[in-house]
């Protein structure tokens, strides 16, 4: 037995408050080592309720007190009784006593009348007689079978006695002493011996049955001490004992339990507690139990499901790492040859292989004008599939404000001097410096600009960059032919023009306002367009001026 | 006094060729290399004035080559002009930490390569 309960019993996790330590280890070794345990576990078992079982032995407790309220009160009516009897006896024997002194005061007066021959004295004799015959009937009443017949016998003998006492009186009145007196001293005597043997008898059994009572009532309080000790102390045993197996018979799956939850608490699913108890600590371990099932259940399929999502994850993260591989090695064989094309175009119009021919000039011109418009759509094609991969980060920097308009402008002022347009820039001149990814809004800037270049046959194309708040607000305003109303909301969207004639008329992808969009979103900006169609179109969009560093995550 | 050597660390034989075109009156020795590898050892043994260095290259790729360079004492003084094709955010930085004097993205102007050249040999 003790085996399995050391298990249960021991252990770190069984540590107890050290309030109790002392107790508590107590409690364990008897547990262990005493059938304590066994029956701890037997109440543990048994199919009832914690209430009933506690009432049981609140009852038991109750019951026990009874009891002893009904020996005890047992106990003192036996003593009362034996009291009685005691007194009974002690009368008894006085009474026998006065018996005794009737008979010798009745020998007395006899020997008085002989001597005094009056009738007094007689008369005495005979009261003698009378209080002698009163006491033995006094004892008669609840005297043995012995002592009975003794009384008897008395009886018999006194009237003999008695007789003679008469004779003597008759002879004494005759005066006739001699003769009385030898009455006396012959009959008269012997038979006053006789009967005070007899009395004497009574006496010593009446005493003796004196002292066996008080014998037997000493032996009676003797009995009684014993008892009511024994009841208190098995009392207190069993009180003890009732305490001690109901309270560890809850205690111990209460322990179970808190070992079981500080296994949980610490992501042991798995674990399972046990207990004995078939009560409502019982339904508890089992209650417990179906709760670190489930848990343990929803444990494993969020682990199956953390492992298939870490699974594609790694898938996701292997197909985009190909698709960044494939943009990068795309871009790269897409710009070598265009670097060849652009590289010996430019060479050729500078002369750097012999003067070109006027009439040959124009077509090189034009092979160099359509590279660059390659160029610009491999370059949107590229930012575009980063962008849908996801994979379009910026690079974040310090950068000026006038340098990006001044980068814009420069790229695109031969093609609005071509167009005879007016190209003014108005940027604030107290700008600071500011952080973000220059290039990108540099390409926006330019995106802007190019297309209001494009929809503009005469007027002009301004480009404004200005502080509002913490905002940059870059603006491209130009007298183009504008976008009609309901064509506002769409156009930033991917491969948009206000309609397919235009760009038959004015090329190009639609792909610009789209990128623009995106990359001013990834700055945390915004862009946004007001037009009137024939008027011409005013675009805004305004960059924080410090772009903080989550955005780019973003 | 020789002319200043200029290492040209290339793949593409069309580029190559535009290189060659545009330094060719000019008063540069043109010397060539294929890949990363034949860029270092070319580099350790000629101790050219000027390398241009393209990115994307067999064996060994223009940021690892630009890197071996660096770390020979002899070779590491060497400008080194980095030709990237601008593939994604963060080349020019990368090209840079790697060890690059100046940097281009492709397609670069000829003009703009050889004023960077001159500038990186003193000519300017």
């Amino acid at each position: 037995m003790p085996g399995n309960e050391v298990g249960i019993l021991d252990g770190p996790a069984a540590t107890p408050p050290a309030a109790t330590g002392l107790s508590d280890r107590t409690a364990r070794l008897l547990l262990i080592y005493t059938p304590l345990g066994r029956l701890v576990r037997a109440v543990a078992r048994m199919r009832s309720s914690v209430h009933f079982k506690l009432l049981a032995a609140f009852l038991l407790v109750a019951l026990l007190v009874a009891v002893m309220g009904a020996i005890s009160l047992e106990i003192m009516s036996r003593m009362s009784r034996q009291s009685e009897a005691m007194h009974h006896a002690h009368h008894r024997v006085t009474s026998a006593r006065q018996a005794q002194h009737a008979l010798a005061l009745q020998m007395n007066y006899t020997a008085m009348a002989l001597i005094l021959r009056d009738e007094a004295t007689i008369g005495s004799i005979l009261k003698e007689n009378n209080r002698l015959n009163t006491m033995l009937a006094q004892i008669e009443d609840a005297a043995p079978a012995e002592e009975r017949e003794a009384i008897q016998r008395i009886r018999s003998a006194q009237g003999d006695v008695m007789a003679t006492v008469a004779d003597v009186a008759n002879l004494v009145r005759d005066g006739k002493v001699e003769q009385a007196m030898q009455l006396q001293l012959k009959s008269g005597y012997p038979l006053f011996q006789q009967v005070e043997g007899l009395v004497e008898q009574v006496v010593r059994i009446e005493e003796g049955n004196m002292d066996r009572q008080r014998d037997a009532t000493a032996l009676a309080n003797r009995h009684a001490f014993y008892l009511m000790g024994g009841l208190v102390i098995a009392s207190l045993m069993l009180a003890l004992l009732l305490g001690f197996v109901t309270s560890w018979s809850f205690i111990l799956p209460v322990r179970e339990a808190q070992r079981f939850l500080g296994r949980v608490a610490k992501g042991d699913f798995s674990t399972t507690v046990t207990v004995d108890n078939r009560d409502e600590f019982g339904d508890l371990a089992a209650q417990m139990n179906r709760m670190s099932a489930e848990l343990n259940r929803l444990y494993e399929e969020q682990q199956a499901a953390a492992r298939q999502l870490e699974m594609v994850n790694t898938q996701l993260a292997r197909a985009s790492q190909a698709k960044s591989e494939f943009l990068a090695n795309m871009s790269h064989e897409l710009r070598t040859p265009m670097n060849a094309i652009l590289g010996f175009t430019e060479m050729i119009l500078d002369d750097i292989y012999g003067e070109v021919p006027p009439d040959i000039r124009g077509p090189i011109q034009d092979v160099r004008t359509c590279g660059q418009q390659l160029l610009r759509l491999i370059n949107d094609v590229l930012d575009l599939s980063k962008i849908e991969a996801g994979r379009m980060e910026l690079s974040l920097t310090d950068y000026s404000v006038q340098e990006v308009v001044e980068t814009a402008r420069t790229s695109l002022r031969s093609l609005a001097a071509e167009k005879g347009l007016e190209f003014v820039a108005d940027v604030a001149p107290d700008l600071p410096l500011a952080y973000g990814d220059g290039k990108r809004i540099t390409q926006c800037l330019t995106n802007l600009v190019g297309n209001a270049l494009k929809f503009t046959k005469q007027g002009r194309v301004e480009i404004g960059a200005r502080l509002d708040g913490d905002c940059v607000v870059y603006r491209v305003t130009d007298t183009g032919i504008g976008i009609p109303a309901d064509q506002l909301d769409q156009i930033f969207g991917e491969f948009r023009q206000v309609d397919a004639s235009i760009s038959r008329e004015f090329g190009g992808t639609g792909l610009g306002l789209s990128i623009t969009k995106t990359f001013v979103e990834l700055h945390g900006g915004r862009i946004w367009v007001e037009s009137e169609p024939g008027r011409g179109s005013t675009f805004r969009f305004a960059i924080p001026l410090r772009v903080a560093e989550a955005t780019e995550a973003a | 006094m020789s002319q200043k050597k200029i290492l040209l660390v290339e793949d593409n034989e069309f580029n190559r060729k535009i290189v060659r075109d545009l330094l060719a009156r000019q008063p540069y020795d043109l010397l060539e290399a294929h890949d990363g590898e034949a860029g270092v050892v070319a580099a350790r043994r000629d101790k050219p004035d000027v390398i241009v260095m393209d990115v994307q290259l067999p064996k060994l790729s223009g940021l690892d080559a630009t890197r071996a360079i660096r770390a020979e004492p002899e070779t590491a003084k060497i400008p080194i002009i980095v030709v990237t094709s601008f593939a994604l955010s963060g080349d020019d930085k990368k090209a840079m930490d790697a060890g690059a004097s100046a940097y281009l993205a492709k397609p670069y102007s000829p003009r703009q390569l050889l004023d960077t050249i001159r500038r990186m040999a003193g000519d300017a």
